[in-house]
């Protein structure tokens, strides 16, 4: 449990240098690799800037939330047999619990300041982020019914014989969904969107803002390795010891998701609310009833 | 170690349900309130009621994010973070609230409560499914649909009377003398497509 919990802590700050690089390829935004430690050093050198009458409690406290539900949620994922940090027999629910808090992070850290643009943000955010994370939901135990068991551990050993991504071909493409809208990015991006100047961030600067980004980044960590351990046997693979394998699903999930959030069209939100009703939660809905009726004995 | 988390766990569910009733702003009553569940399903989780507990965590985290979104929606406080009073009806509250607490405590000390220890090996989460599947389904199925259908009852009818009248009769802003014409703009006496054709009489 120790070991897991250090080794999560030792390999979390590459990863998440990995996700900021993967943001920066191909957009022109200044030098790839070191680009995101001088951005992070400048923000660090800056004041945080202050607003009119703000909840300031929680305007300090988002982003430290935010980081921690990245890192609760990471907490639950094996990365090998036997090595967990929470080794939890509701692990999923865990992560759920991670989930749903986070749209509350979110809302707090747009509504605190007391400003228009990020409370626009933070509203926007909460009406998509509620359905995205349901129907995650949906898919989750969708993926816990062959396992007959809510810990991830038992999810990752019940795909020795099959990944869940091919026996479950729905359910990595919906939890993708899901990915987009907890690292606000791409066209799940409600919160935090260039056309509210920043959204829920619009009014941060300095180390306030240095730390959201870090949590957004470590959330994106978070939420590829979960999706490897979930959808693609997680530390299973031939070969390379169990670790190795984690980290390499967890890098091509991140990337996925940072091409993901590139590649499809941002909607207005009014639209994007009418296809995850109607469109992508009866498909979480048909994932789960195809994968019920594959398990009956 | 586990008696020092209970009792801590215990004193944060009670300031921040104490909280809820001081704060004046109606997302930071919700998020206490939410603070107060956490802090109930955290000791949940240490009576052994693992899945209670963090689904406690997680139905609470969007419960009272959906209750902060619908109070501001109908309250027209927009955003909520204008100060306004929280309590209503001082001296009923009071009483309803003394008797309550003498009450649950009574019920507390009264009742014979198990002792014994959860045996470490006890399936609690599949007993829990068991359970709530089987012999206790009728009562959740029902309990459940009854309870949304109260929700979306309430919403239909609380959100009829709009600003300027009932929300199906499309809006009318009241006349600028009483009795007066409707102030703002007027609406075409035709539509847009009769107009194209009769255009000039």
């Amino acid at each position: 449990m120790i070991l897991a919990a250090f080794s999560l802590l030792v390999a979390l700050p590459a990863l998440i240098w990995a996700a900021a690089v993967f943001d920066r390829v191909g957009t022109g935004r200044g030098a790839t690799v070191l680009g995101p430690l001088c951005n992070g050093a400048a923000l660090m050198l800056r004041p945080n800037t202050s607003t009119e009458a703000p909840d300031a409690l929680n305007r300090l406290l988002a982003p430290g939330w935010y980081l921690a539900l990245a890192l609760i949620g990471l907490s639950v994922v094996p990365l090998a047999p036997g090595i967990v940090a929470s080794e939890l027999s509701t692990g999923l629910v865990l992560w759920g619990a991670c989930e749903a808090l986070t749209v509350v992070v979110v809302f707090l850290h747009g509504w605190s300041p007391n400003s228009p643009l990020p409370l626009i943000g933070a509203y926007r955010y909460v009406a998509i982020g509620l359905p995205a994370m349901l129907l995650s939901m949906f898919v989750l135990i969708a993926a816990a019914l062959p396992a007959q068991s809510l810990s991830v551990v038992e999810v990752v050993e019940a795909q020795r014989g099959l990944w869940n991504v091919i026996r479950q071909p729905l359910g990595l493409p919906l939890f993708m969904g899901l990915g987009l809208a907890v690292t606000l990015r791409g066209p799940l991006d409600y919160a935090d969107g260039a056309e509210l100047a920043g959204g829920t961030s619009a009014e941060e600067s300095g180390p306030a803002l240095a730390l959201w980004q870090f949590a957004r980044l470590a959330m994106l960590v978070a939420f590829s390795a979960m999706a490897a351990s979930v959808f693609l046997g997680g530390y299973l693979g031939p070969g390379l010891p169990g670790p190795v394998w984690l980290l390499v699903k967890t890098v091509a999930v991140m990337a996925a998701t940072v091409a993901a959030g590139r590649w499809f069209a941002r909607t207005p939100p009014a639209r994007m609310l009418t296809f995850l009703w109607v469109i992508l939660l009866p498909l979480s809905f048909a994932n789960l009833a195809l994968v019920g009726l594959e398990v009956l004995p | 170690m586990t008696d020092a988390l209970f009792l801590a766990l215990s004193a944060l569910a009670i300031w921040s349900g104490w909280r809820v009733f001081r704060v004046d702003s109606m997302v930071r009553a919700s998020f206490q309130l939410m603070v107060s569940f956490i802090a109930v399903g955290l000791i949940a989780v240490l009576l052994a009621a693992p899945y209670i507990g963090i689904a406690t965590i997680f139905m609470m985290a969007v419960e009272m994010m959906v209750m902060a979104l619908f109070m501001v929606m109908f309250m027209m406080n927009p955003a909520g973070l204008n100060p306004m009073m929280m309590v209503h009806q001082h001296r009923f509250a009071v009483a309803a609230g003394i008797a309550a607490f003498a009450g649950l405590v009574l019920a507390v000390l009264l009742s014979d409560l198990p002792a014994q220890p959860v045996p470490a090996d006890a399936q609690v989460v599949r007993a829990l499914g068991h359970e709530l599947l089987g012999p206790s389904m009728l009562i959740f199925e029902t309990a459940g649909v009854t309870l949304l259908s109260a929700m979306i009852s309430a919403v239909v009818l609380s959100a009829h009377s709009g600003r300027y009248g009932g929300s199906d009769e499309g809006s009318r802003p009241p006349g600028l003398q009483p009795g007066g014409e409707p102030a703002g703009r007027k609406p075409d006496r035709h539509d847009g497509h009769h107009h194209h054709h009769h255009g000039g009489h």
